[in-house]
């Protein structure tokens, strides 16, 4: 308590300074908040896929997951961050999370959507998690990435190339797809006055 | 410590710059909040196809521009090469394969002319050619009411929407000959607006209504059925033609014979046996209910419109045809069998099925010439009158069977039910008419005429084929290329009106 008041005091400006200080203070706040909502900033501590398609570069993914049999049963997260603990998995998320933020915010998105290293090897133990069971006694089944990059096998889907996002994916080769992009951030009653 | 407080009293610039940095992270914070609106509003666009369809408009090229994948799988149903065992997509004379339904449909205008239909993409051309509709010269000429194009072309959703749909079955099929012009399409099944399917025609929600089902809570793979169930039915046409499905008291053929009876229609007389007949349509969604796909979760769609890939492209093929054409797309995405077992399997049932159907089609031929020759030797309507229950009903089920599409293999045991339920009746009826012969006095055998050719049948029943030719054929050239003519000028009208970003989405009722 002592302290916090320690750094309170440290804060406060002179007289002078308060009022152009509090009006800053309450823009930034407020401007905070506003990107805090109109970013969905929630729904990245679920495990929806709606969620990956809050950025609609995404949407190829997205309506590629779903018409796949992975649908079904895994979610874009299931596959694509750590399983094994869920404090890797929210630093991975949140690690990942920033990157794609920071591409998409300053829309230098590539065509072709291709993972990275981290990501691959994620992915390349959750196919692992799922399937070990049929794979039991296939070798092939138990190459870790860090024997990949020894070359000492191939990823899953260096084979199932089409697993189970199909062969061709670029931002728009997916048109007219159903997919669940956030609606206008504009409030319904602004709409309607602006529709006339 | 010192606080910021007090060095910026120290240092006035100091405060100065805390003002300025700050004002610069607000305004940063801005532009980040702005690309997010930006991004969010541009996903608005991402996947929304901006058509400016009228949701009336009739024409597959008009909705094709915007679903070229779609339009051009569509396009593909006219070719009509392929021909399996017994159905396929070529037209062919089935009076001529198989003249005992010139006698069966004596009376009625099958007995004339019965053409295995080509698919969707020939709908209107098939009327247009068939000697059923006759040739009517004038509008409002001919027997056939408008009715008969309900189905047949998403122009009847537009006439319906101008006419009401009361209105638009009382008038004469010719009265709309130059409206009804394009074929089963796009129209006939999707929601403009967002492709969605939908039901444009109203007797299906009319039937389910009666039934006491709420169509609107259907499912999307439901409606990947329903949309075919549209048309795919037994349906007749009550009061003032208007369009009825008989399901109110169940979808067998004793379910729908109970109906009709119920209700006291009749299609026909026939002129041999004069038993009052009922034309089957095609139940082709009501066997199907009863078939194992359909109990297991599978639609229509799924097997004659399978999914396709091209590029990052999944979508629906829309060349609907038989799943015989198709095997690999159509079957083995479930059943990991050669496509020779596959197919064996599916020609295994429309075998014996087949068999079945014609022992009861050769019992009904004899029936109505036995009771033709009865009435005759002067057989009274009291005693015909069981005997003729019994020709109508065994005869309904036979026409169940043989009118819907592809049920042999949808639906192989309920049909070989339906089958044998009506040898039962037919013997039955035949028995009967043996009784009235014998008791007119005649014991000997039935002297039959031979009725063996499509020529020799409608001969027997008093078709003159080549006049009916010869209307056709002045029909065709006179005729229909007006119709033609006129459509034409409309969709140039319609086209003229779409260019107005006024009129978009809504440019067919201004005419």
């Amino acid at each position: 308590m002592k302290r916090l008041l320690k750094i309170l005091q440290f804060l406060t400006p002179p007289p002078n300074w308060r009022v152009p200080v509090i009006i800053l203070a309450g823009m930034f706040v407020g401007i905070s908040v506003y990107a805090f909502i109109v970013s969905n900033a929630v729904s990245y501590m679920s495990d929806d896929p709606a969620t990956c398609v809050n950025c609609h570069v995404m949407g190829t993914q997205y309506a590629t997951w779903f018409h796949s049999s992975h649908r079904e049963h895994a979610t874009c997260n299931d596959c694509h961050v750590p399983q094994d603990n869920i404090f890797k998995q929210y630093y991975f998320k949140a690690q990942d999370g920033i990157r794609h933020a920071t591409i998409f915010t300053l829309d230098t998105t590539p065509e072709h959507i291709v993972m990275h290293e981290a990501g691959q090897r994620v992915v390349q133990a959750n196919c692992q998690r799922c399937h070990d069971h049929t794979n039991q006694f296939v070798t092939s089944g138990h190459v870790s990435f860090d024997h990949v990059q020894k070359g000492e096998g191939r990823l899953c889907w260096d084979c199932h190339r089409d697993v189970p996002h199909g062969t061709v994916r670029s931002t728009g080769s997916v048109p007219n797809a159903r997919v669940p992009v956030p609606q206008s951030p504009m409030p319904q009653w602004l709409q309607n006055i602006t529709k006339q | 410590m010192k606080t910021i407080g007090n060095r910026i009293q120290e240092k006035p610039w100091l405060g100065w710059v805390l003002f300025f940095s700050t004002m610069i992270i607000v305004f940063l914070l801005g532009m980040l909040t702005y690309t997010i609106i930006e991004n969010r509003t541009a996903g608005q666009f991402a996947f929304v196809s901006t058509n400016t369809l009228d949701p009336l408009d009739p024409r597959a090229e008009a909705w094709g521009r915007y679903f070229p994948r779609q339009f051009n799988t569509y396009d593909q149903m006219a070719d009509t090469t392929f021909r399996s065992k017994y159905l396929g997509s070529q037209r062919r004379d089935l009076l001529a394969d198989n003249p005992k339904l010139v006698i069966l449909f004596a009376g009625f205008a099958f007995s004339r002319d019965y053409n295995l239909s080509r698919g969707h993409y020939y709908s209107v051309k098939d009327v247009q050619q068939s000697l059923r509709i006759g040739s009517p010269m004038e509008k409002g000429d001919g027997v056939m009411p408008a009715t008969c194009w309900t189905c047949k072309s998403p122009d009847v959703v537009r006439l319906m929407d101008e006419h009401g749909v009361d209105e638009f079955y009382k008038k004469k099929l010719s009265d709309f000959g130059d409206e009804v012009v394009n074929p089963i399409n796009c129209a006939s099944c999707h929601n403009a607006e967002d492709m969605s399917l939908t039901l444009p025609l109203p007797t299906l929600a009319e039937t389910f209504k009666r039934m006491g089902k709420d169509i609107s809570t259907a499912t999307h793979q439901e409606m990947r059925s329903l949309t075919c169930a549209q048309c795919h039915v037994e349906y007749y046409f009550g009061k003032d033609n208007y369009l009825i499905f008989p399901w109110d008291e169940g979808m067998t053929a004793e379910d729908m014979g109970r109906y009709f009876d119920k209700i006291g229609f009749a299609d026909w007389i026939h002129p041999l046996s004069k038993a009052p007949m009922i034309k089957a349509q095609h139940p082709d969604y009501e066997v199907f209910t009863t078939g194992i796909h359909y109990q297991r979760g599978v639609s229509c769609s799924d097997c004659h419109m399978p999914y396709k890939t091209q590029g990052g492209m999944k979508f629906t093929d829309h060349q609907i045809q038989s799943p015989l054409n198709n095997i690999a797309a159509a079957c083995q995405t479930c059943h990991r069998q050669s496509e020779a077992e596959l197919i064996r399997n599916v020609y295994d049932r429309q075998d014996m099925v087949y068999e079945v159907r014609t022992r009861l089609e050769d019992i009904l031929v004899k029936l109505h010439l036995e009771a033709e020759f009865a009435w005759k030797l002067g057989a009274t309507e009291d005693q015909m009158r069981e005997a003729l229950h019994l020709i109508r009903h065994a005869q309904w089920h036979w026409d169940y069977v043989a009118a819907t599409h592809g049920g042999s293999f949808h639906a192989p045991l309920e049909l070989t039910r339906t089958l044998g339920s009506g040898i039962d009746m037919a013997h039955e009826a035949r028995h009967k008419i043996a009784r009235v012969l014998v008791q007119l006095g005649h014991t000997g055998p039935v002297p039959y005429p031979d009725v063996s050719t499509k020529r020799l049948a409608q001969e027997y029943i008093g078709i003159d084929l080549d006049k009916w030719k010869a209307d056709k054929a002045v029909f065709m050239e006179k005729v229909v290329p007006e119709w033609l003519r006129v459509a034409e000028e409309r969709h140039r009208n319609w086209d003229e009106l779409k260019r107005d970003p006024a009129n978009a989405g809504d440019y067919i009722r201004r005419r």
